[in-house]
C-alpha cells in the first residue's frame, strides 16, 4: 500500500503545482449571497469555451469589434461580479476577506491602490508569471458598491487601452503615447 | 566371501565393494525438509502498474475537458445543389471553334464569415456569450477609467481648462 502511495505521489506531484501556477482565477462565489440585498446585479461568468464562441460572432469587418476579438484571444475567462446597494453597510469587510486573501498569493501585484472618503477603494491587481502578465483583478469597494473584476489569462493593456471609447466602453486616456502621436498627426 | 553383507551388511566386506560404496554413497538419499519455491511478491509491481494506468486515466480526462473547453471544430454544412430543370440542348453554333464552351470558371467566391456557419443553437449562445463579454470589458474599462481619473486629478484639471 505504501509503494502505491509513494508511486501515486511520484506521478501527480509535478502535475498539481504546475497547474496551481497558471491558475489566475479568483474565486468569487462567496459573495453571491449579496445579490439578494443588492438593488442591481452584474454577474459575468465567460470562460475560454464561451470567449471563443463569442469571438466567433464577431464581424471582422467591423474595426471595433476587430479590436475587441484581439484583444480576447489569447484570454481564458473573464470573470465580473458587481453589487449596487441602494443603502450603505450591506456588505462587510469578512464578505471581501476570501477575495482580498487570494489577491496577497503569490505572483499576484497590486499596481494602483486608490482610495477616497467619497468614492471608496479601488485596487488593481496583476499576476506576473515572470514579466508575462497571467492575470488582471480590480476591486472596487464602496459603501454602496462592491465589483470585482477578474481578467483570466495573458491580458494585453494596450489593446485594453485601445478600446477607449468603442462600443460603449468609456476613453480610459491611457492608451500609448505613439498612438496618440499619431492621432496628432492625423 | 561371504553374500551376507550384500544382503544385510554382515560377514566380511568385500574392499571393491567397499569402495564402490564410498564413491555412490555420495549419492545417497539424504532425508532433508521440502522446499518448496518462495512466493514472490508481485504487490509493488502491480501497485506501479495501477499508478500508471491511473496517471493515464487522469490524463485521458484531463485532454478531454481541455478540448471541450477549447472551441468546437468549425462544422460546415454541404448543401446538395437543387437539381436543375434538364433544358434542351442547344443548337450547336458555328463560331464554336474560335469561342469554345467553357467547361469551368474561376469564380471569386466571398468568403464566408465563421458565425455564417455556427448552427442556430451555438449561434444564439455564442451572441450571448458576445453580450456578456462586451459587458464584462465595459465594467473592466469603466473602473479603469475610474483608476485613471482618480490617479490623474490635475492632468485632466487641465485638460478641462485647455478644452
Amino acid at each position: 500500500m505504501k509503494t502505491l502511495l509513494i508511486a501515486i505521489f511520484l506521478i501527480f506531484a509535478p502535475v498539481f503545482p504546475a497547474h496551481a501556477q497558471q491558475d489566475s482565477r479568483i474565486q468569487m462565489s462567496g459573495l453571491d449571497h449579496l445579490a439578494a440585498k443588492a438593488s442591481q446585479t452584474v454577474d459575468v461568468n465567460i470562460d475560454e469555451r464561451l470567449m471563443r464562441l463569442a469571438s466567433r460572432v464577431f464581424d471582422d469587418k467591423d474595426e471595433d469589434e476587430r479590436e475587441v476579438k484581439k484583444l480576447i484571444a489569447n484570454l481564458k475567462g473573464i470573470y465580473v461580479k458587481s453589487f449596487e446597494f441602494e443603502t450603505e453597510g450591506q456588505y462587510t469587510a469578512a464578505d471581501i476577506e476570501p477575495i482580498r486573501t487570494q489577491l496577497r498569493g503569490p505572483g499576484w501585484t497590486r499596481l494602483v491602490n486608490v482610495t477616497s472618503k467619497k468614492e471608496g477603494m479601488l485596487e488593481v491587481y496583476l499576476l506576473f508569471n515572470g514579466d508575462v502578465v497571467r492575470g488582471l483583478a480590480v476591486l472596487h469597494t464602496d459603501d454602496k458598491e462592491l465589483t470585482v473584476v477578474n481578467i483570466v489569462g495573458p491580458v494585453d493593456v494596450d489593446k485594453l487601452a485601445r478600446l477607449e471609447g468603442q462600443l460603449g466602453i468609456p476613453d480610459l486616456g491611457i492608451g500609448s503615447q505613439k498612438n496618440k502621436k499619431n492621432d496628432d498627426e492625423k | 566371501m561371504n553374500d551376507d553383507y550384500l544382503w544385510d551388511k554382515t560377514g566380511q566386506p568385500d574392499p571393491q565393494i567397499q569402495q564402490l560404496e564410498e564413491i555412490l554413497g555420495t549419492l545417497r538419499y539424504q532425508p532433508r525438509p521440502l522446499a518448496l519455491p518462495q512466493k514472490r511478491n508481485y504487490f509493488p509491481l502491480l501497485a506501479i502498474a495501477a499508478s500508471i494506468l491511473l496517471a493515464l486515466l487522469a490524463g485521458g480526462i484531463w485532454l478531454r475537458i481541455r478540448s471541450r473547453n477549447e472551441a468546437p471544430p468549425q462544422q460546415v454544412r454541404v448543401e446538395q445543389p437543387a437539381p436543375k430543370p434538364i433544358e434542351a440542348p442547344k443548337p450547336a453554333t458555328t463560331g464554336s471553334a474560335s469561342n469554345p464552351p467553357i467547361l469551368a470558371r474561376n469564380r471569386i467566391h466571398k468568403p464566408r464569415s465563421a458565425s455564417s456557419v455556427l448552427p442556430k443553437q451555438e449561434r444564439e449562445e455564442a451572441l450571448m456569450a458576445k453580450e456578456q463579454l462586451m459587458l464584462a470589458l465595459r465594467v473592466t474599462t469603466e473602473k479603469l477609467h475610474l483608476v485613471h481619473t482618480r490617479t490623474q486629478p490635475n492632468q485632466i484639471k487641465n485638460q478641462h481648462r485647455v478644452g
